[in-house]
């Protein structure tokens, strides 16, 4: 039974079939105002860590996008929202960067015979993790754990290094976020299927996640 | 007073003149001056290959030996510029194969290269040196196949950032054993495995080789046993710098190939990092000039240990990863610092990210007197900071600044960031390229018409508000010479007021604005040394109103006339209907021959 973290705030109880990852314009209003609300409450965790997938379309009521004029909004694979062109930044880097971060490993062409295998396997899988009340996030690379445990002991490690504050792995959870744009649990996932899925790592606190036992 | 010189003298003279700005102005003195430099010009620079049909260079420059083209507009590397624009080279490859047998230099940037054109040049310039595509795509790995078994002299190759089809990784083997003259090789942008075998020998027997730029798919194990082949090397750009594990013989080995290296002074590459063998680094970062790390997924931590022991660096590119502490670092380490680019890891997140800001580039401001060029992508900017660098750094020549979020404000005051882009222009008096982003009035195209006096390109997007703005930098910015703007309020009034200023510069874009389609009309029927071309991918802009805003816009001045090879997207403004029926035929047939 996995928890799915969606838009479906402890606040608002509209939670049923609520799907983000394809709602359309209408939507996207009600889910800006259950933003807002969910900013009062969790404000300062929210900063680093925005739990929510927002589509990124300009607010209609916000005045400076009376300027503009067409925008061409695409939809890339990821299904996010991108300006065509926007950051300015060659198409070329883009790629490269993408595949390094989503895939771990280098985009072979498929008419390469032989040597598909060798290359395709295990490149450093860099994710960035985000821990609460940590407004900086790390990078880690999940090659170097092979369990959930080790993962996050390490990385609790690695935040009181640089926060110097004691504490003890069993007060945090881990949660990852999939290729889909779900924040889960880990523990409910096997490591080799969580490998294959992760996109983004972040540790809460016990406290924060009670507020989601009750999904 | 030129009668008194022989012809001869002056041509000695002009010899030693290089720079094609220096020769463009003798060509202006007098026409025996004229004469006497164009026949002895070997060296052309075409920024726009559309202003000019290879003919007339041909027939001003016949002494020609190395050619530079520039095909695309720049916002093309972003994807505005929709696919078959143009900026075909076959024409020109084709024009020189009959009139300039002796070429030994191509150098093209966002041009379609096709096989045939490779081929074309392989078999028709005995003598070829010097292939260099940046950004360029259309060809293959057989068109490679051509190069390396045809050009005997070769000693440069270089496909920066093209975009190949990647067939097969034996083209390389196609070089003979007979071939030596090798200096620079950049692959870094094939996708596929080479023939690493072929390469080692080909490494091994050119003794002259300098550069050496590899592409992800050659393994870093691999990586010791080249460099052995070629110790001399200057410029490197490693493979991925991983394996599965961490191997420390891997590591001892790289250790040794690069202490070997005493010549190294320049390293790319770095697909794909494993900390871990990053000391291999430690032994040559001391002679180290440049080092881009642009595509190094690694912690502040790791960088800044690296740089921490690179005093001498002149130009770095990095990734946000190295955060204001990173930087920092760097302004502490290095003095000499030149050129400074960080580029956003993940430029699509929508969060603020508190790791690198405006601080950074301000810390590097202060540290780095000799700081001259800066590329930097944040989520934040302040104008406190801006006129703080403008201040500390007059020396500035490049700045562009990419502030992810369009219209963001100074995150301080919450006021446009016009002050401090104010700041930058008034005090920089040398600045030549300038980009801006951000939330910006009028104001600011205000102070750029007033200050930015030796600016030649501009980049504006998400700015202004009303065609005020354009009309100050057309009518102030008197050295300007390309300007690229997105999104922004800009109409038809600024550009039909400063119509005579867009033959004064190469070239201006304009796209999602509001320029209307009869602007557009105008302007192409007033201005018959302009090429006005309307892009606009829903259709023919006759169907609609001709109030109506054109999609996107490029306006080049041109003494070769509307070109002949474009796709069913492009119009070209001012020609009359029956002119254009030829041209439309002329154009089908250009594409087709060119697919």
């Amino acid at each position: 039974m996995e928890l799915q973290l969606g838009l479906a705030l402890p606040i608002h109880s509209s939670i049923d079939g609520f799907n983000h990852s394809g709602s359309g314009c209408s939507e996207n209003k009600k889910y800006v105002k259950n933003k807002r609300s969910y900013e009062e409450s969790f404000g300062h965790f929210l900063k680093p860590l925005p739990l929510l997938v927002w589509s990124g379309q300009p607010n209609e009521e916000d005045d400076r996008n009376k300027k503009m004029n067409t925008n061409i909004h695409t939809l890339n694979n990821e299904g996010e929202n991108h300006l065509v062109g926007w950051p300015p930044i060659k198409s070329w880097r883009k790629k490269e960067l993408h595949d390094q971060q989503h895939h771990g490993h280098i985009r072979i062409d498929h008419r390469m015979q032989g040597n598909e295998n060798q290359d395709r396997r295990l490149r450093p899988l860099y994710v960035k993790v985000n821990m609460e009340g940590v407004a900086i996030g790390r990078q880690v690379n999940l090659r170097l754990y092979n369990s959930y445990h080790t993962l996050k002991d390490s990385l609790i490690n690695m935040f009181v290094k640089y926060q110097n504050f004691e504490e003890d792995g069993a007060n945090y959870t881990l949660i990852f976020q999939n290729k889909q744009g779900d924040w889960l649990l880990t523990e409910h996932i096997p490591w080799q299927s969580f490998i294959g899925t992760v996109r983004r790592l972040a540790i809460l606190g016990n406290e924060k996640m009670k507020i989601f036992d009750k999904y | 007073m030129d009668h008194s010189f022989p012809q001869k003298v002056l041509e000695h003279l002009f010899s030693f003149i290089d720079s094609n700005k220096d020769r463009n102005a003798i060509s202006l003195v007098s026409k025996s001056w004229y004469e006497i430099e164009r026949r002895s010009r070997k060296k052309i620079f075409i920024g726009n290959c559309y202003a000019v049909s290879p003919t007339t260079v041909i027939k001003r420059f016949p002494e020609l030996r190395s050619i530079t083209l520039k095909g695309k507009p720049h916002f093309a590397d972003f994807n505005l510029v929709p696919d078959g624009w143009g900026g075909y080279v076959y024409t020109w490859i084709e024009a020189m194969a009959v009139s300039v047998p002796l070429l030994e230099e191509i150098r093209l940037k966002r041009m379609v290269v096709t096989d045939e054109s490779l081929e074309l040049i392989a078999k028709s310039f005995k003598n070829f040196k010097v292939l260099v595509f940046i950004s360029c795509d259309g060809f293959s790995t057989d068109g490679l196949e051509a190069i390396a078994s045809n050009c005997r002299n070769l000693k440069e190759l270089n496909l920066q950032e093209s975009e190949v089809e990647d067939l097969s990784g034996d083209w390389l083997c196609y070089f003979p054993d007979s071939y030596t003259s090798l200096v620079s090789l950049n692959i870094s942008c094939l996708n596929n495995e080479v023939n690493l075998s072929a390469l080692e020998a080909l490494l091994g027997r050119c003794p002259n080789l300098q550069t050496l730029c590899l592409n992800h798919a050659v393994p870093l194990d691999k990586l010791p046993s080249l460099l052995s082949q070629c110790p001399q090397l200057v410029e490197l750009g490693t493979g991925v710098y991983s394996t599965e594990e961490m191997h420390p013989d891997v590591l001892s080995s790289l250790i040794t190939a690069f202490s070997g290296c005493k010549q190294l002074k320049s390293l790319s590459g770095f697909w794909n990092v494993l900390p871990s063998y990053l000391p291999a680094l430690y032994p040559i970062c001391s002679r180290l000039t440049s080092l881009n790390l642009s595509y190094a997924i690694i912690q502040s931590s790791d960088i800044v240990k690296l740089i921490g022991q690179c005093p001498n660096l002149l130009r770095l590119w990095v990734l946000d990863y190295i955060e204001d502490v990173g930087l920092e670092a760097v302004a502490a380490s290095c003095k000499d610092l030149q050129e400074l680019r960080v580029f956003p890891s993940d430029p699509s997140c929508l969060e603020l990210n508190n790791a690198l800001t405006e601080r950074g580039l301000v810390s590097v401001s202060k540290g780095c007197p000799k700081l001259q060029s800066v590329l930097y992508f944040c989520r934040q900017m302040s104008n406190a900071a801006l006129s703080a660098i403008a201040q500390i750094r007059p020396n500035l020549t490049r700045f562009r600044l990419c502030i992810l979020e369009p219209h963001t404000p100074d995150y301080l005051t919450l006021q446009p960031l016009d002050s401090g882009f104010g700041a930058i222009v008034e005090h920089c008096k040398d600045l030549q390229r300038l980009s801006l982003s951000g939330l910006l009035t009028d104001r600011v195209f205000e102070y750029i018409g007033t200050h930015a006096k030796k600016l030649e390109m501009l980049s504006v997007a998400f700015a202004g508000d009303s065609d005020l703005g354009l009309h100050y930098v057309l009518s102030g910015c008197e050295n300007l010479r390309k300007l690229e703007i997105r999104d922004c309020p800009f109409g038809d009034e600024a550009l039909l007021a400063n119509a005579a200023k867009l033959e004064t510069m190469r070239s201006l874009w304009m796209s999602s604005c509001s320029v209307s389609y009869g602007a557009c009309k105008l302007l192409g029927q007033k201005m018959p040394k302009l090429n006005v071309e309307v892009i606009d991918e829903s259709g023919p802009p006759d169907s609609r109103p001709d109030s109506c805003p054109v999609e996107k816009l490029y306006i080049y001045r041109s003494i070769a006339g509307p070109r002949l090879d474009m796709p069913g997207f492009v119009w070209t403004m001012g020609d009359d209907s029956s002119r254009k029926l030829e041209l439309d035929v002329a154009g089908v047939e250009a594409q087709f021959r060119n697919l």
